[in-house]
């Protein structure tokens, strides 16, 4: 509970939709609460175990540190595209999306029919043999990336893919050093957490030698937007904290977890070039802004005008089937070669089935022109409200994946934490 | 045409294994009139397949997919469909699966509970995380904390074995305030930093830095150097800590089985012994049950069942979801309570579908006895595989070559097993060309096996629990009959 308090900004990071948006009143006055829009759809019937019982079991059986949303946690049984159901059948919004993950909706059609068509004809075998869906997934995805990104690994999470990426950065480099933004985060496990650069999930532990960055934070950072300023504080890092030679810098290009915090403008090319002058590999995390939630751009790392060197994705590839990729070139796949780098489950029929048809409902359904038609109306209502309510500090984001900062004071920016909660 | 001679001792109770042996396989004639063994007849078509060929697939594969993601055989095999036990390829062939997808498909392919398990979830919810509740994850962690002994009631659930082994490794560091941790020579624990520290053969180590990991020595009962006496093997452990670290050390973690190291049982009496030397050290002792847990060992659930101990820390992944990805690490109340220190989140684990599946798979395993079908069907197979050990001790590969010996070691449990390929019995040379050579005979006559081991010459035999007496049988016979065409 506390760690939740502990976020500055609540994410507003909506599930894409085909549906308008209700156009609500504006100056809405508090005599009528606004409505959910209608949808012509009716939730099964649950006859499972209440949330009380849930709670209980998960107190006992998952441990104390595993925590929930909202002081009455939400007991949540089914969901339909851009909505979730809870027990008693009440319908709800869902601008969260599983944390970023739920691209296409939940149980779309589409992804749904492909996998439950795999799972009856192959669950499970690994790439010790061959199966086509693995390549038929490889193939398209790697045909959505520019420059020499094309050879793909499959893990199962953004946490594996990022661990991955940085195996690479280290052999390809044949340095040790990686550079991280502060407030990033990447991963949860113990390696990963040093890329993390949040305390609330960084456990006492040695993290390797990882430097993290001032955060080129338009809102919040010292330098405010200015690219050029943050930049230097990673040539200082590079020139005084590390041998002058990095394995690689990592970064979201908006932040997920640290609140949807978009990089100054200009920042990464100013800093790839910094990173591959000091012979590092540029890794972009795109595990939230990926599949064209950013709205412009199919990846979030074209809003910057960049081509990264390694490509990380998780959440939303599989619209919430545990998949996670890595995409890089040639050239530092084949250093990956000079050992047996294997992953059980990555690339399992069903996953990958699962992902080649989110892919095609992306492509299908515009999805991207959706989150930047139905994105900039919402961050401008939002924008809207801002001008009313003295607590929003801060409107930011793009497409889908909008931050609203919480305030009590907008000088000061003192975070209302209380508030938010 | 190739002529061939066998040397077969025959040891007294031997004969009776010997005349069914032979009774099944055909007798060499004068001419070559030999007969190759059948698959059990298995009720069911597969679908047609009507998707890319085995060629348009490695093309994509080599260009679009990791160059160091290997295949098995010389002609790499298209699987396109899996029923309980067996497998088809694109021209709907029929192949017995003796690896399980590498010891990963527990109730067998396609098994219908499981498969309607998770296409009800999947219509219902796949994806919400923790931050809501829901059933499925709390069902699934309360029966599959109800298999454990002890106070080990705590799940986490995460989304592979690496994982973890990872999220265990670090609990262990926490909660002692020690870094330093044990794992043994030959061990596989997972491919990200941590557990590639953990992981001991070079195949498997990049060359990148791996901290605060001691690799004590491997109670190996066949290539060991004390043999099967566990407790000279656990003295290292003593010394390790002794002379290795402070005194004082996170943790010892090991497989009961290893399994990527070849099916090597640890020596008997190892794992008390270093279990209380690692406790002494107040070290937390990590079961790697990815493998050899959900019954497959036959004789008990969880593999250090069989060793008589009871670890602080259990890791899962591999059969606990019949191949779904999905994995889980249990321990204790006052160990879990390390991570409320931070925020540990897994944004997969435990979404509604692979616990559902999960679950299912738990239900499977008790209503089919699948453990003991495991014990009854592994025995008679490892008593077969025993048996052919006997018999080709001796293989003339043509007029110049002779081997001394060609299966080296018959071991595991239940429906864990290895058998070990060697040149030379006494010298226990590796037999790292001639075992491709077998398997691609194998899986030309229909079986699908496993292969792994340091020198990568030990088969690997983990199918489907499902395996029956018959299938057993088929991959023997298939086995003789290719070693003795060599």
């Amino acid at each position: 509970m506390a760690t939740q308090r502990n976020l500055l900004s609540r994410s507003l990071q909506a599930a894409k939709s085909r549906c308008r948006y209700h156009q609500s009143l504006r100056g809405i006055s508090s005599a009528s609460a606004p409505e959910l829009p209608p949808f012509g759809y009716e939730p099964k019937p649950y006859n499972g175990p209440l949330a009380d019982q849930v709670l209980e079991k998960r107190k006992k059986y998952l441990g104390p540190s595993l925590f929930h949303y909202y002081q009455k946690p939400l007991n949540i049984v089914e969901g339909k595209m851009q909505y979730l159901f809870d027990e008693s059948g009440k319908r709800y919004l869902d601008a969260f999306a599983g944390i970023v993950t739920v691209s296409c909706g939940h149980c779309h059609p589409d992804v749904l029919g492909a996998i439950v068509e795999q799972s009856k004809l192959l669950q499970h075998a690994t790439t010790i043999y061959l199966h086509h869906t693995i390549a038929d997934f490889a193939e398209e995805l790697a045909s959505k990336m520019p420059g020499n990104l094309k050879v793909v690994y499959f893990v199962n999470s953004g946490t594996e893919a990022n661990e991955l990426a940085m195996l690479m950065a280290r052999l390809y480099s044949g340095n040790l050093g990686m550079l991280a933004l502060r407030n990033a985060y990447h991963g949860g496990s113990a390696s990963t957490i040093g890329l993390t650069a949040l305390n609330t999930w960084k456990y006492p532990i040695p993290q390797g030698e990882i430097h993290h960055v001032v955060n080129p934070n338009p809102y919040r950072g010292v330098f405010g937007s200015d690219a050029n300023q943050y930049a230097e504080d990673v040539k200082d890092h590079v020139d005084h904290g590390t041998s002058g030679q990095v394995a690689g810098f990592i970064a979201e290009t908006i932040q997920g977890v640290g609140g949807a915090v978009e990089l100054a403008p200009g920042y990464l090319k100013l800093v790839y070039d910094i990173v591959r002058k000091a012979g590092g590999v540029c890794i972009a995390d795109e595990v939230q802004t990926g599949f064209g939630r950013t709205g412009s751009h199919y990846w979030g790392f074209e809003t910057q005008g960049v081509t990264p060197d390694i490509v990380t994705m998780a959440k939303g590839i599989g619209n919430g089937l545990p998949l996670g990729a890595v995409v890089t070139t040639p050239a530092i796949a084949n250093v990956m070669a000079q050992k047996i780098q294997f992953n059980t489950f990555g690339g399992n029929p069903v996953c990958s089935a699962g992902g080649l048809a989110v892919l095609k409902v992306l492509d299908k359904e515009q999805r991207q022109k959706h989150c930047a038609d139905v994105g900039s109306h919402l961050i401008q209502r939002l924008r809207d409200l801002q001008q009313r309510h003295d607590l929003i500090g801060d409107v930011r984001g793009r497409g889908l994946m909008v931050g609203i900062e919480l305030v009590t004071d907008r000088k000061e920016k003192t975070p209302a934490k209380a508030e938010t909660a | 045409m190739q002529r061939f001679a066998t040397r077969r001792c025959i040891c007294g109770t031997g004969v009776q294994r010997w005349r069914r042996c032979l009774s099944q396989l055909a007798q060499k004639t004068e001419e070559n009139e030999v007969y190759a063994p059948k698959i059990p007849s298995f009720d069911y078509s597969p679908p047609a397949y009507k998707g890319p060929t085995s060629e348009e697939i490695l093309r994509k594969r080599k260009e679009f997919l990791s160059p160091s993601m290997f295949t098995f055989y010389k002609k790499p095999l298209n699987v396109v469909h899996g029923k309980m036990q067996y497998l088809f390829d694109e021209n709907g062939r029929r192949y017995l699966d003796a690896f399980g997808g590498i010891a990963t498909v527990c109730c067998g392919h396609c098994h219908p509970d499981v498969v309607k398990a998770i296409v009800d979830q999947t219509n219902q919810l796949q994806h919400s995380t923790i931050l809501y509740l829901n059933h499925a994850i709390t069902d699934f962690a309360d029966a599959l904390a109800s298999k454990l002994p002890g106070d080990l009631k705590v799940v986490f659930f995460t989304n592979s074995g690496t994982e973890a082994n990872e999220l265990a490794m670090m609990m262990a560091r926490l909660y002692t305030g020690c870094h330093d941790i044990i794992s043994l020579r030959n061990a596989y624990h997972g491919n990200a930093a941590g557990t590639m520290g953990a992981t001991a053969q070079s195949n498997w180590k990049f060359n990148v830095v791996q901290i605060g990991v001691h690799h004590a020595m491997n109670p190996d009962p066949y290539r060991g150097i004390f043999g099967s006496d566990g407790e000279k093997y656990a003295k290292d452990i003593e010394d390790l800590i002794q002379f290795g670290t402070s005194g004082h050390v996170a943790g010892f973690i090991s497989e009961a089985i290893q399994g990527v190291g070849g099916i090597v049982e640890l020596a008997a009496g190892y794992l008390p012994a270093a279990y209380s030397s690692v406790k002494k050290a107040g070290g937390l002792c990590i079961s790697d049950e990815v493998q050899a847990g959900f019954g497959r060992t036959g004789s008990h659930f969880w593999g250090f069942e069989s060793h008589g101990v009871v670890p602080d820390i259990v890791t899962m992944a591999k059969g606990i979801g019949n191949g779904i990805p999905l994995g889980a690490v249990v321990t204790t109340p006052k160990i879990a309570e390390v991570l409320t220190r931070r925020s540990y989140f897994n944004t997969f684990g435990g979404n509604p579908v692979c616990t559902a599946a999960g679950l299912a798979v738990l239900k499977v395993i008790e209503r089919e006895k699948l453990q003991e079908n495991a014990h009854v069907v592994g025995s008679y197979l490892k008593d077969r595989l025993c048996a052919l050990k006997d018999k080709h001790e001796s293989i003339v590969i043509n007029f110049t070559f002779s081997y001394d010996s060609f299966i080296g070691d018959v071991r595991g449990r239940g429906m864990m097993l290895g058998v070990e390929l060697v040149t030379d019995r006494h010298l226990k040379t590796p037999a790292k060309t001639e075992i491709l050579h077998v398997m691609d005979q194998m899986k030309d006559m229909g079986v699908l096996i496993g292969k792994g081991g340091f020198f990568g010459n030990v088969f690997r035999i983990t199918p489907p629990l499902c395996f029956t007496k018959d299938d057993a049988d088929f991959l023997v016979d298939v086995m003789d009959y290719t070693m003795s065409k060599m």
